[in-house]
């Protein structure tokens, strides 16, 4: 047995990694040849980490939904509503840090729950009732919001903002909080049994339930964990831009469900990987600045995203030998 | 309900809607002995191994005791905690999951925070697939279950079973859709397993399987229990007929 193990040099669960990083660094490497001085720069990925971490932290919680066979597409409604709950508190409480995070982070959670009932309790189609409560989600926050725009100044010289955005070096604070959920996020999904449950419940959910794995309740969480996940991402938000508007969810839709398929998780569920979702995510994040960076129209961002995700899907069908479906 | 039974069940029925997959039976597993579950399709045979393995819950009214004691919320993990490990006829794989995975599925080697030992579970699950014989050169623990043939997905199976500290090992249709000498194999591995002392529910389409391992026949008849006799009282060629009798007005009928 032990001359067969020699055969495989790469383990299967590092492949889809490798598709998406070999997409990765053959995407950089085209920027960085139709804009040399700007891709050598540091100042650029500097940039790219203001924005990258807020997509990174709600696609890696996406991740154990779509493995599940699962989907959450309401996570930009819950965005756009637990910053609304969070602006709301800090109002009503004189900037109670405590106070309105708590609130934001079990409004996010409720969310995943209301998501989770309809979808593993009453079996409705995630893909269906998720869009739905987005829309449902937003119109709520917007008759909450009334249209305003909340600005909170006062929060820019406070050593929570530091923490939560500041930087270190060159580096911004999102960035290394997002790597380290992702760290977090990446030993629960790979080495945890739950992440092992999370798996099942997209491979064969009978048969994880024959060997009394609790498929109702895994999904549960993973549906609460998008909440959970989309509302650090509001905060981090509220306090980025010190300022709460009720569009803060609009533009995460696509590029986070790129990010989540550039790195290697397929929609049919059972397999999915937190380092490709990392990597998804950097990816999608090179495309947003770095088509305005290589000096082109903003109009082509769109058209990058698609190819990504193409392209993506064939470095996978390389790497892992099958179709990502 | 048997004093010295293992599993007693008692007066168990199911129901899908209008449609009864199994009336008032009542079946006792002592130690030791392998019974063979046999009946035509829709007989009620899997519906049954289903209830015994806790993945499906019997009807109002059906009791389930376990050495003697009523036993409330059966569940799977119920089961498995007890003794009772079940080799599904779909094999319950996850065919995108590595084999050891499977193998541990629900009874994971973890520490106090719940993080596998995978060093541990691999090592496991390459000593069992030796022992049981399953030595093939294609695959490790870490492949992933759809690389593999019909037999070695069933030795993944059967291994999982055999794992852990069991009385009870039910097998649905172990050999179906298998060659002669795989098919032989299992039944070697049947009789090698009430060897060591644990009990069998062997389900199976092929009355010649059934009859070669069994110490005692069950026979249903949709739905209900129509034979429940030791081996001693029948031929091969008398339970064979009995079969063929209980097929022929099934489709009388």
């Amino acid at each position: 047995m032990k001359n067969t193990t020699r055969k495989f040099l790469l383990p299967e669960r590092y492949r889809m990694v490798f598709g998406a990083a070999f997409f990765f660094f053959v995407m950089l490497g085209i920027f960085m040849l139709s804009a040399p001085t700007v891709f050598l720069d540091i100042g650029i990925y500097s940039a790219i980490f203001l924005s990258l971490p807020l997509f990174m932290i709600v696609g890696l919680s996406l991740v154990f939904c779509v493995v599940s066979g699962e989907i959450d597409l309401s996570f930009p409604s819950i965005i756009t509503f637990t910053g609304f709950v969070f602006a709301w508190i800090l109002e009503q409480t004189d900037n109670s840090f405590i106070f309105a995070a708590s609130a934001a982070l079990l409004a996010g959670a409720v969310c995943g729950l209301i998501n989770a009932f309809l979808v593993v309790k009453l079996g409705l189609s995630s893909l269906i009732t998720t869009l739905g409560m987005n829309f449902a989600i937003v119109g709520l926050t917007q008759i909450l919001n009334q249209g305003n725009i909340r600005t909170f100044e006062e929060l820019n010289e406070t050593k929570i903002r530091t923490v939560l955005v500041g930087s270190t070096g060159p580096i911004p604070n999102q960035m290394l909080w997002a790597l380290g959920i992702a760290v977090i996020l990446g030993l629960v999904f790979h080495r945890h049994k739950f992440g092992l449950h999370v798996r099942i419940c997209g491979d064969n959910p009978e048969a994880g339930r024959a060997m009394g794995v609790n498929i109702e309740a895994t999904k549960i969480i993973c549906f609460v964990l998008v909440g959970v996940a989309s509302s650090i991402v509001a905060i981090q938000n509220v306090y980025l831009n010190s300022t709460y508007f009720s569009t803060t969810g609009d533009g995460y839709l696509l590029p986070v469900l790129a990010a989540i398929f550039i790195g290697g998780t397929p929609v049919t569920g059972g397999r999915g990987t937190i380092g490709g979702m990392v990597i998804g995510a950097t990816t999608v994040a090179f495309i947003n600045t770095g088509v305005i960076a290589s000096g082109l129209d903003g109009f082509w961002t769109s058209f990058g995203f698609g190819i990504a995700v193409v392209l993506s899907l064939l470095g996978h069908r390389k790497f892992s030998g099958r179709l990502t479906r | 309900m048997t004093r010295n039974a293992l599993v007693s069940l008692v007066n168990i029925s199911k129901t899908y809607g209008r449609v009864f997959a199994l009336e008032n039976i009542n079946l006792d597993l002592f130690p030791g002995e392998i019974v063979s579950l046999v009946g035509d399709n829709g007989a009620g045979k899997s519906t049954l191994t289903k209830i015994i393995s806790g993945t499906e819950k019997p009807d109002a009214g059906g009791e389930i005791f376990l050495q003697g004691e009523k036993v409330t919320k059966w569940s799977s993990a119920k089961a498995r905690s007890w003794g009772i490990e079940t080799v599904y006829q779909n094999r319950a794989l996850s065919e995108q999951q590595t084999i050891y995975d499977n193998v541990f599925l629900g009874r994971e080697i973890t520490n106090r925070f719940g993080f596998v030992d995978r060093k541990k579970e691999i090592e496991a699950t390459e000593a069992l697939m030796r022992k049981i014989g399953y030595t093939s050169k294609v695959w490790t623990p870490m492949s992933s279950v759809d690389k593999l043939s019909g037999g070695e997905r069933q030795g993944v199976a059967i291994s999982r079973a055999i794992l852990f500290e069991s009385r009870i090992v039910v097998l649905d249709e172990p050999t179906s859709a298998m060659a002669l000498t795989e098919a032989a194999e299992v039944l070697e591995f049947i009789k090698g397993l009430k060897e060591s002392g644990k009990s069998v529910v062997f389900i199976s389409h092929n009355p010649w399987d059934a009859y070669a391992v069994a110490d005692r026949f069950v026979i249903l008849e949709r739905g209900k229990l129509a034979i429940d006799c030791p081996k001693g009282k029948l031929t091969a060629d008398d339970f064979i007929a009995m079969l063929h009798k209980f097929a022929k007005k099934d489709v009388k009928k």
